[in-house]
């Protein structure tokens, strides 16, 4: 450890007989859903000292997917079973969608809350918050593996194998952002400059949303999976291995840099999660560790800690003070940033 | 990597209504006590409580990694990865595909992504035929003879509705295809899951389950009988009486007539030679000199023609019933007749005379373009002009190359190098030692327009 300048200190943990696959916060930071492995969806609240969950429904052949609504408190999950469940603010289950034949992998809750996005294989449909469907997009060009909402709330991306899709929810035109390869994350830049997609090849692509020029980092050691953007737009990490990367998009952008390389975890990166708001990073890597870094400032890691088994989720409270991190065994743990 | 705590994975190809749904639900129903999770190519078909079965849609990808045929299953790297998340691990996958499909990107999909790899194996490819429909698809479609090239174990479902003597026959094709595979004779895919599940066919800790029998010499004709013949002439008949089953209660297009006459181009090659005596012994003793006569052309075919004894290859229009040929004889003595096919193919047989012996034999026509190429050698292998060589074949050939595997025995090396593929990709490592066993190395090609002789002039350059 160098300074302890900030560090991350346990606040409070339970454990659920489950994989966590997906966790989301409240809004206000006191309530959590969690998305289970086998199947269970369970909800939390925290009160910054206290955890305490309970079984809230129940996807048969496993959960994939957990969403919150931004100023609001309703949550939805998605299930192998090609369910989709809408949650009221009591945790109780209001309504069942059944989007299309196949599992929903993903749901991406607009930023005004008003509007949720639900991707089915190939299919992607818009649905009210109440769940009332808005709009059906045409099929795209194979499953869709990732879903990212630009920060106004105007664009949805889908990535799929081929490019990026972004839709403008508003009138519902399209724009295809075509790369040759399988784009597995999407990834705004808060600043609304950069569209930037994980790739299956081993390695990064991004577009210059203004102009539409695209742009590669490559030389990963396999798939990228884990892209993140830092608040202020300059940073963007990405899981390389047993290292995260970490590329400048400030000055004359990452074209031609060399990435910041942050080492310390021994096996493989498996999350990763930029803070909502200063310049933290946290990762949690297959060496059952948990390590907090300020990229840009520091090579080394601020704060580690070991897990009880692999985490596989991260997520920061809406206010960045908290980090949830799920784990394989079923572990849910969440820790404070703090700052000396 | 080990293989103790990686979870096999069954690939699942064959035609609609071969049998592969029952052959899926008897495994789901049976009370074996396995975990088994099921990846289907539709929703809905199998069903069966308690059991994961999850839907499919089938989305190939090139991998980008400059390799040409390297497609892979990008729903499949998803619903994998996603099965991990589970608390408790399933016993064993299987993957079903759609009737059309060509298994090679499912396989290929196991070799090429390094998280797969580590946590998955495939085990085996398992290719379910309609026995009573497998010959007509064979003629109008290419992807029945690619999903037999590609699998491990072949059912041969279905067998209730097709004569016996069919049955051999379909064997025969099966077996030119894919000299490999373990073939299996199932009614309703009824087959103990032994046999399907947990084969090991990709393992390469296992010994490589290369059937020893294809590694034996190839004839160019199936079968030979010896008999006893007085002066006189005898009628080779074919076809006519003794209808088979077939032939009464089909009313398809496709009886053995028709493959006689078209798979065959009408003409069956026969020879026959003089022989000492009229036993097994001296059948024996002729199979040298009948090679060197089936090597000559093919003499006229005409139906009823005359045949002689000696060194002449006759070929015999087999494509309507009655006297095919007339076989002349003017020697009191035993004769030896070596016959392409297997004469009850075609229901041919020598009118008035007594069989003293018969033989069948191992052969290798090739009516199929895709098929199998087998090669042994005893001396030692360079390790790197073998790489220099497999590199390069699959290179430029990989496309056509579906299924290689082998076991090498490398010059200096005390253990066995063991390998296989699929396409362009690839798998091997050093396995046991020989120990005292026979230091042989042994490789067989599954593939389209194979070319043996270029094959076999390859493997020997890389001679140490």
């Amino acid at each position: 450890m160098s300074s302890r300048a900030a560090f991350l200190e346990p606040r409070a943990r339970l454990t659920l007989d489950d994989y966590v696959v997906d966790l989301a916060w409240s809004s206000t930071g006191d309530s959590l859903a969690i998305a289970g492995g086998e199947g269970r969806v369970f909800g939390a609240q925290f009160t910054g000292h206290d955890l305490n969950a309970r079984q809230l429904g129940e996807h048969v052949l496993g959960a994939l997917a957990v969403s919150y609504q931004p100023n609001g408190r309703l949550f939805v999950s998605s299930g192998q079973d090609g369910a989709v469940f809408l949650f009221d603010e009591y945790g109780a289950k209001s309504k069942t969608l059944r989007p299309a034949a196949v599992a929903s992998e993903h749901l991406a809750f607009a930023p005004d809350g008003k509007t949720l996005a639900i991707a089915s294989a190939r299919q992607l449909s818009l649905w009210s918050a109440v769940g009332e469907l808005l709009r059906t997009y045409a099929p795209m060009p194979s499953t869709i593996n990732a879903l990212a909402w630009d920060k106004p709330g105007r664009d949805l991306c889908a990535a799929t194998h081929g490019g990026l899709t972004v839709h403008r929810s508003e009138s519902g035109a399209n724009r295809r952002y075509n790369w040759s390869g399988t784009c597995l994350t999407a990834a705004y830049s808060p600043n609304g400059k950069f569209l930037v997609s994980g790739m299956a090849d081993g390695a990064v692509h991004f577009w210059y949303l203004a102009t539409g020029k695209d742009s590669q980092m490559n030389g990963y050691p396999g798939r990228v999976t884990l892209t993140t953007w830092q608040a202020a737009s300059r940073y963007l990490a990405t899981g390389a291995g047993n290292e995260i990367v970490v590329w400048d998009f400030g000055g004359r952008g990452p074209e031609g840099s060399r990435p910041i390389q942050l080492s310390g975890h021994t096996d493989r990166v498996e999350c990763l999660a930029f803070a909502p708001n200063g310049g933290y990073l946290v990762s949690g890597g297959r060496d059952w560790r948990l390590s907090l870094w300020l990229p840009g400032k520091d090579r080394l890691a601020l704060d580690a800690h070991l897990t009880d088994s692999e985490p596989s989720v991260l997520r920061w409270s809406p206010d960045g003070r908290f980090i949830a991190v799920g784990e394989r065994k079923g572990h849910l743990s969440i820790y404070e940033l703090l700052q000396s | 990597m080990a293989n103790i705590d990686r979870i096999p994975v069954t690939v699942l190809t064959g035609f609609l209504g071969s049998g592969k749904t029952t052959l899926l639900n008897r495994i789901l129903s049976e009370q074996h006590g396995k975990r088994i999770a099921v990846i289907e190519n539709e929703f809905g078909e199998v069903g069966v409580d308690h059991q994961l079965v999850i839907g499919a849609e089938e989305e190939l990808f090139d991998t980008n990694n400059g390799c040409i045929c390297c497609t892979v299953r990008g729903d499949l790297i998803r619903i994998l990865n996603q099965l991990l998340k589970r608390r408790d691990r399933f016993d064993y996958i299987m993957i079903e595909t759609t009737g059309m499909a060509d298994p090679g990107p499912v396989a290929q999909t196991f070799f090429t992504d390094d998280d797969l790899k580590s946590q998955f194996v495939l085990d085996a490819i398992v290719t379910v035929i309609d026995a009573k429909h497998f010959e007509q698809h064979l003629k109008e479609m290419k992807e029945p003879a690619e999903q037999v090239a590609f699998a491990d174990v072949i059912l041969l479902n279905k067998t209730d509705l097709v004569a016996v003597s069919a049955l051999a026959r379909i064997e025969r094709r099966i077996r030119a295809i894919n000299a490999t595979a373990k073939i299996y004779r199932t009614q309703n895919a009824d087959i103990p899951i032994a046999r399907v599940l947990n084969v090991g066919a990709f393992d390469l800790q296992r010994a490589l389950a290369i059937d020893d029998g294809f590694m034996q010499p190839q004839y160019p004709f199936e079968w030979g009988g010896i008999y006893a013949l007085t002066r006189g002439c005898y009628a080779l008949i074919s076809g006519a009486d003794n209808h088979d089953r077939e032939h009464h209660g089909a009313h398809e297009h496709y009886d053995d007539h028709n493959h006689a006459g078209q798979a065959h181009a009408d003409a069956l090659g026969i020879v026959v030679l003089p022989a000492p005596a009229a036993n097994a012994a001296a059948l024996e003793a002729q199979i040298e000199v009948a090679v060197r006569v089936f090597a000559e052309p093919l003499g006229t075919v005409a139906f009823g023609q005359t045949v002689f004894p000696g060194l002449a290859h006759y070929g015999l229009d087999v494509s309507q019933a009655g006297a095919a040929a007339m076989l002349q004889i003017d020697a009191v003595g035993a004769y030896a007749i070596f016959c392409e096919h297997a004469p009850q193919e075609f229901n041919l047989r020598l009118q008035g005379a007594q069989l003293g012996a018969q033989q069948a034999f191992a052969s290798h026509h090739h009516d199929q373009e895709i098929s199998s190429v087998g090669i042994s050698e005893a001396a030692a292998l360079d390790p790197k002009k073998v790489n220099d060589w497999l590199s390069y074949l699959l290179q430029s050939n990989g496309q056509n190359i579906f299924r290689m595997k082998g076991v090498l025995n490398f010059k200096g090396e005390p253990r066995r190098y063991v390998f296989h593929g699929v396409h362009m990709t690839f798998d091997g490592q050093l396995e046991r030692a020989w120990g005292a066993s026979l230091r042989l190395s042994r490789l067989v090609f599954i593939g389209k327009n194979l070319d043996r002789r270029e094959l076999e002039a390859g493997f020997l350059s890389c001679l140490a």
